[in-house]
């Protein structure tokens, strides 16, 4: 009965200008929308009401939130059909329970605001006809600092509902054309990075967001950069100044860079104390094979890495301190191509990367528990995935669509969702959580 | 065991302090060709001395290890007063310029120019020099012994196949592997630089295996000594 509703609901969505801001993406290959694709009960749904026009609030808000819900892949999204009265002055529990409708979000003015002042966002219980979680905020004028307060809303909501934030509040780092570029998750908010040398490669986030390394091809060599995000300020990574200096990953606590370094004698992978700005430490030692792609463990004591040391590069994991080095994901019945690309889950439990399957690279999450491999993609080529905040997404480089471009999947559903539909995009790499604002213009 | 290996291993880097708040250096220009006035005396000159020198390559080769200013000296003593001979023979031999021998952009006769570029290739995912491709070095050699002047850089490219990131190691170990063959020969090891494109620089922007081929290679370009 709910699936039939649902699907009744889904009409509203395609008429012109209803939700104007989703139109590309459901109509996007893969843009699979609600009720579809998902098993029916497993997960709460919810309607976002829309905004009475006496409270002067941008309707953007509305769509914002309702997009941003949508992509946390945790609810069903129930779309009121605009001649069902949902809200008067209070919200209308009997039509939402009618629509099959668990939660609801309302957006108002904030009491005794003025006109353009605080708004408030409530989170309703439809069945019991309450309201159990609000939250106030001043809303910016508009622009990025509009969607990012909605996103960091949003992110509040999933928070109220399953206990841990959304991840609407992220931004995804790529490479494109040799440029960098940033891009929200909900395919907003598109803008180039300046960075030095082109091309850049190989973006990293910083723990709190500020900053980020990068490759830059110069004439003199392949240096790694380190850049303030707010003061566009710029160093190269000492030791870095030649040879071929590749995939940088700041350890969780933001104090050390782990990054590989290429010369003659082979690639190693190397740690720089970025706190002290000094000292770099060589972990690994290669001779004529390769050593790369450090990701951390979030407890910081662990790094797992690519190495050729076998022959073909394959997954290895060592102590921080570079001991204990051994094969994590090499003996691999059915899969003998290259491992690439790998970066440890924000939970820790499990490690992704892009593996060759008949020669073409596949996305991969490799169970540390289990030590068992699970292939999340088949359809093109698909690599370098980079995991979102919440632990359960991931942002790659698929070329699925005919054109090389980023993708994200929701591991627990399946969906999957095509954003910077440009052709090109590569090298993804998803920011931490945005709590802060000095980047928000 | 092997832990220890790690530890022994030690920091090993050099440790540049405060280097975090320097900007990374401007891109330095490529110095255009110059002494145009002297080119046609120079190219008899280059080919006489590459004759000459592959006739005693492993005389001269020698020599170049010892990388003596002294012997660099002599030479360009030497060149100069082929020079000489060269252009007047040239005069005699051949009132038209039209038939003098094809200069280069980088001052070098076109043969040995070409030669020096010719770049040499690799099996996918390896970076062993073939025995197919070793004459190609050994040419090289020649000429670079022929002008110690002469410094190069060996550019490790990759194709298409295979993750952006690892293949600028796979690129560097490409460059290292063609390095390590002429120092193995004699060049001085100060007049090699390598650098990795990884998959950046495709030659061809193919999807076949003509096109891999063709990709998976190391570039030979001349950064110093000519003209």
């Amino acid at each position: 009965m709910r699936r039939g509703l649902l699907v009744a609901a889904l009409a509203v969505v395609a008429v012109p200008g209803a939700l104007k801001s989703q139109d590309s993406t459901a109509a996007a290959p893969g843009g699979v929308r609600v009720g579809i694709t998902y098993t029916p009960g497993t997960r709460p749904s919810v309607t976002v009401l829309p905004i009475a026009t006496a409270a002067a609030i941008p309707d953007s808000v509305r769509s914002i939130l309702q997009r941003d819900l949508d992509y946390s892949d945790r609810f069903d999204i129930v779309i009121p059909p605009s001649i069902v009265a949902v809200q008067g002055a209070a919200p209308n529990y009997a039509a939402l329970t009618a629509l099959g409708t668990d939660l609801a979000v309302a957006v108002v003015p904030a009491a005794g605001a003025a006109p353009g002042g605080q708004i408030e966002i409530q989170l309703h219980d439809v069945r019991s006809g309450s309201i159990k979680n609000r939250m106030t905020l001043r809303l910016p004028g508009g622009g990025e600092a509009l969607r990012l307060a909605v996103h960091r809303a949003s992110d509040e909501v999933v928070r109220w509902v399953t206990g841990s934030a959304g991840i609407a509040a992220t931004t995804i780092l790529y490479v494109a054309d040799g440029r960098l570029w940033r891009v929200d998750p909900d395919d907003a908010g598109r803008a180039g990075v300046p960075a030095a040398g082109r091309p850049a490669l190989s973006p990293a986030w910083s723990p709190d967001g500020r900053s980020i390394a990068y490759t830059a091809f110069v004439p003199s060599g392949r240096p790694l950069v380190l850049e303030d995000l707010a003061s566009g300020s710029r160093g190269v990574v000492p030791g870095t100044e030649y040879g071929v200096n590749i995939t940088p990953e700041f350890s969780p606590d933001g104090r050390t860079l782990a990054f590989a370094h290429g010369d003659e004698n082979g690639t190693d992978i190397y740690l720089y104390d970025v706190a002290r700005r000094c000292c770099v430490t060589r972990l690994t030692l290669g001779r004529y094979y390769d050593n790369l792609s450090p990701t951390w463990s979030p407890d910081g004591r662990r790094i797992a890495f690519i190495s050729t040391r076998a022959g073909s590069p394959q997954l290895y994991v060592m102590s921080a301190d570079g001991s204990g080095q051994e094969a994590l994901a090499r003996f691999d019945y059915g899969f003998t191509g290259q491992t690439n690309g790998p970066e440890w889950s924000p939970d820790g439990q499990s490690i992704a990367f892009h593996r060759e399957v008949g020669g073409v690279p596949q996305i991969f999450v490799l169970d540390l528990a289990t030590r068992a491999v699970r292939q999340i993609t088949g359809e093109g080529r698909n690599e370098d995935p980079t995991w979102a905040p919440d632990g359960r997404h991931l942002a790659f480089v698929s070329s699925r669509s005919g054109t090389r471009q980023l993708w994200i999947v929701d591991l627990e559903t399946g969906r999957m969702r095509p954003i910077v539909t440009t052709g090109g995009a590569r090298l993804p790499a998803w920011s931490p959580r945005r709590t802060f604002s000095s980047e928000a213009g | 065991m092997m832990a220890k290996l790690w530890r022994a291993a030690g920091p090993v880097l050099v440790l540049l302090a405060a280097a975090c708040s320097k900007p990374p250096a401007p891109a330095p220009t490529t110095p255009a060709p110059t002494a145009a006035q002297t080119e046609a005396a120079r190219v008899a000159a280059d080919s006489a001395a590459a004759r000459a020198a592959s006739a005693r390559r492993d005389s001269v080769a020698a020599q170049a290890r010892a990388d003596s200013l002294a012997r660099a000296d002599s030479l360009v003593r030497a060149n100069r007063e082929r020079t000489r001979a060269d252009s007047v023979r040239l005069q005699v031999q051949s009132p038209s310029a039209d038939t003098a021998p094809q200069m280069a952009a980088s001052g070098l006769p076109v043969a040995d120019s070409t030669a020096l570029a010719d770049p040499i290739h690799f099996d996918y995912d390896k970076s062993e020099v073939g025995t197919a491709d070793q004459p190609r070095l050994d040419r090289k050699l020649a000429i670079l012994a022929a002008h110690p002047r002469l410094e190069i850089r060996i550019a490790g490219n990759c194709d298409e196949r295979g993750s952006d990131e690892y293949n600028l190691a796979l690129g560097e170990r490409r460059a290292a592997a063609a390095k390590r063959y002429l120092v193995a020969h004699g060049l001085a090891a100060a007049r090699v630089e390598i650098v990795s494109y990884g998959k950046e620089r495709p030659l061809d922007p193919g999807h076949t295996e003509d096109a891999w081929a063709r990709n998976r290679r190391d570039d030979f370009v001349v950064t110093k000594g000519a003209n």
